[in-house]
């Protein structure tokens, strides 16, 4: 058992307790509040804010590993347009000197969902992890699989099209790869299911309809990289005809969007920000777009998408939103709680709450601000990184 | 309510009415003539004896799936990878932003429904959509009509983008062939699936191109057969009655060369783009003098643009230069509104004014077909769109 102290403690989901304290048991948060006593002879760390760790719902930490080149640029398989059934599982280096973890762990951002990039229309299962070093990946995950990654505009299209000459070469080559997996896999699970007291006729196990199983039963869902207002449209085309679900990814173009994304209760993962307009898809990336989701109703989460250590910047990320007018509750929000929510374990983490995992981020002042330090972190009830 | 006053009405299916009155209710046209009466407290917009006609109907263009001026990041037109791509929906390209420059272009102008095709690269190209061109946020708040055809593509450009590359079809006969290959499938699947559809473990899988192909064969939309050589529209009757499928002529560019068969067949024909030079051997023959001919044989035509971006707003003026060609005013002013109209399955709701129908108008300060006439306000769905 430990206990932390602080002299703000930020729950995120019921307010902030002044001089408050969470006491920890076995992993978890076993009390929280002003008046809670500590038993004799637990040890308390003392710190000016605490809050929850920090959650990532979109990066790609471990599966480009930073600085290696492409003897560990794992995030693509660009070789079909559709590969369902890799996972990032299999990509992701988990030893603690990988750069995008390192700087997750020494940033207090302390789960991320780690996906495929956007080469192909569909990409591959995504997982979310908590970001503590380990052996092995596997001991990591806190959801496997967490989503379904699939990709709409100019990346299929530029990966496929422009530089292999082959299908899809246009957005209606996007939607039309699209449909027909999806259109595979209801066929194979129809025929499974008519067959299954003969399973002499029932069709071979197709290891990339089988991944794609879960989408169609809706267990997980479709992470949906679109930058346009367009390319979400088809995305939500596409989810409505096959009643799947989707989460919007990057979301640039949501400022054009909002209010349509809101009525169809798409959540959004908004970013990265901290980056250059790198392509024509991406020429509206502006901090207004934050303010105009939320204006909109819509739920969204703010992401680095992150290849290595920029990561770390997550809560800039937050702050320059603010500055463009989100409001400040909701920016932290969207940085812990929302994208929890969003990766399907807002039950475990993204807010303390009796019950919750015990990651915490003990920093030296406002979360926001710049020159903030994070000084010690806790996963699961342990310090795990400590100034 | 608004009742637009003093204008000169061109009602394309009735006549013109001079400094009459439209009273617009709920997105339609309630009433239409000289001796309206105008309820209470409707807004009034007096014309002073500016034109109205309906708003344009562009039956075969391309705006908003090429977008204007952005490269190959834009370019959603051709699925050129497979020369049969049923299965793809232009739908699914479309950007309706509204600073898209083809959309743009059209609403500016008065353009207020539009059929987007897939290009021409395949041989089956995927399905088409009608649309309104007033901006909304999703291409979806614009249809009017979902699938509206389907794309077929005869002649130079499926034979160039596949044959060169070593892949069939490389000749017309392999065009031809592939054609009949696809529709003689999605016949199959059709049948099996009516054939067992009291036993489902015997009905075929369900495939996407053979499924966007059934709409055709029933003949609940009709293809769209790109073609601008007689020889290849000869082709695509011959296929098409061989199915019993249903068809358009998209370009028709050598259409005095066989308009009496073309009206015979009693298949209408999308001319155009006729502001374009003669990039192919196979448009050699482009000229005005073309719509003449084919309305004289009694072809139902409409003329296109082709348009890929902001050239959309030409429209208009093709249909001038039919005039000064031979054309009487009446057929050209039906080129560009209600045969396009009735040409995409659309004519009970646009491309005239009558009561009833859309309240999608076209105003403008002078004769409507000057190049030098300025549009004043378009309506679309009975909202002002653009105004100046």
């Amino acid at each position: 058992m430990i206990a932390v102290k602080g002299r703000k403690v930020n729950t995120i989901t019921n307010g902030i307790i002044d001089n408050g304290i969470v006491l920890i048991e076995d992993g978890k948060i076993k009390k929280i509040g002003a008046d809670v006593k500590v038993p004799d002879g637990v040890k308390t760390i003392k710190a000016k804010y605490v809050m929850p760790g920090l959650v990532e719902a979109h990066c790609h930490i471990g599966i480009w590993e930073e600085t290696i080149g492409w003897a560990g640029s794992d995030g693509n398989e660009r070789t079909e347009p559709a590969t369902p059934h890799v996972r990032a599982l299999d990509g992701i280096k988990a030893n603690a000197d990988e750069g995008g973890l390192k700087a997750a762990l020494h940033e207090g951002i302390t789960t991320a969902q780690v996906l495929p990039g956007s080469a192909n229309v569909i990409g591959g299962h995504g997982v979310a992890l908590k970001t503590m070093p380990k052996t092995t990946v596997d001991q990591m995950l806190i959801k496997n699989p967490s989503g379904m990654k699939i990709a709409f505009g100019e990346n299929p299209m530029r990966v496929y099209g422009v530089e292999a000459k082959k299908m899809p070469s246009t957005r209606m080559g996007v939607a039309g790869v699209l449909r027909e997996w999806l259109q595979k896999t209801k066929n194979y699970m129809e025929k499974m299911e008519r067959f299954k007291d003969e399973p002499e006729k029932q069709p071979e196990y197709d290891i990339r309809l089988e991944a794609l199983v879960p989408v169609v039963k809706k267990e997980i869902p479709f992470r949906a990289h679109a930058h346009r207002a367009d390319d979400v449209a088809t995305a939500i085309r596409v989810c409505e005809e096959f009643d799947v679900n989707m989460s919007w990814e990057h979301a640039t173009e949501g400022h054009r969007i909002a209010d349509y994304i809101a009525e169809k209760k798409v959540p959004a993962v908004w970013g990265p920000s901290l980056t250059s307009r790198g392509k024509w898809e991406m020429r509206e990336l502006s901090y207004e777009t934050p303010l105009a989701l939320y204006e909109a109703g819509v739920k969204f989460s703010i992401q680095t998408d992150a290849v290595g250590s920029t990561i770390r910047f997550l809560p800039i990320c937050a702050a320059l939103s603010v500055k463009e007018g989100l409001p400040y509750d909701y920016a932290l929000k969207a940085i812990t709680i929302i994208p929890a929510e969003i990766i399907g374990v807002g039950d475990r983490v993204g807010s303390l709450e009796v019950g919750k995992d015990a990651d915490l981020r003990l920093l030296s002042g406002d979360p926001l601000d710049i020159m903030t330090k994070c000084q010690k972190v806790i996963i699961n009830g342990e310090v795990v990184h400590s100034l | 309510m608004i009742a637009l006053t003093n204008g000169n009405i061109n009602t394309i299916t009735n006549g013109v009415i001079k400094r009459g009155t439209i009273l617009i209710d709920k997105g339609k046209i309630k009433d239409v003539g000289n001796n309206i009466k105008i309820p209470k407290n409707v807004e009034e917009i007096n014309l002073r004896g500016k034109w109205v006609t309906p708003g344009l109907v562009e039956a075969h263009c391309h705006i908003g799936i090429w977008e204007e001026a952005i490269g190959w990041a834009g370019r959603d037109g051709n699925e050129a990878t497979d020369p049969i791509t049923p299965q793809v929906r232009a739908l699914d390209g479309i950007k309706a932003n509204a600073d898209e420059g083809g959309l743009t272009a059209a609403y500016e102008n008065g353009i207020t429904t539009v059929q987007i095709l897939p290009g021409s690269a395949n041989v089956i190209g995927g399905t088409g959509v009608v649309l309104k061109t007033a901006p909304k946020t999703t291409v979806d708040e614009m249809l009017i009509l979902n699938p509206s055809g389907m794309k077929a593509a005869f002649g130079e450009n499926p034979m160039s983008v596949y044959g060169k590359n070593k892949v069939l079809p490389a000749t017309r006969m392999g065009e031809a062939g592939i054609m009949r290959e696809w529709l003689y499938k999605a016949k199959t699947y059709m049948e099996k699936k009516e054939q067992f559809k009291d036993t489902p473990e015997k009905l075929p899988e369900k495939d996407l191109k053979l499924e966007a192909l059934i709409p055709v064969l029933k003949g609940e939309i009709p293809l769209r057969v790109h073609a601008h050589r007689a020889d290849d529209v000869a082709i695509a009757i011959r296929i098409c009655e061989e199915f019993g499928v249903k068809m358009s002529w998209e370009h028709a560019t050598e259409g005095h060369r066989i308009a009496k068969y073309i009206a015979e067949k009693g298949i209408p024909a999308v001319w155009g783009p006729g502001l374009n030079w003669r990039t192919k051997w196979e448009t050699r023959e482009r000229t005005f003098e073309t719509v003449k001919n084919l309305v004289d044989a009694g072809v139902k035509v409409a003329l296109q643009t082709d348009a890929d971006n902001g050239k959309i707003g030409f429209l208009p003026i093709s249909a001038a230069l039919a005039i000064r060609d031979g054309l009487s005013e009446e057929e050209a002013w039906r080129t560009i509104t209600i045969n396009p109209a009735e040409i995409l399955g659309v004519g009970d709701r646009v491309g005239s004014i009558e009561k009833g129908k859309d309240a999608d108008l076209r105003i403008t300060k002078g004769d409507p077909l000057d190049p030098r006439s300025q549009v004043r306000m378009v309506f679309i769905d009975g909202e002002l769109v653009f105004s100046r």
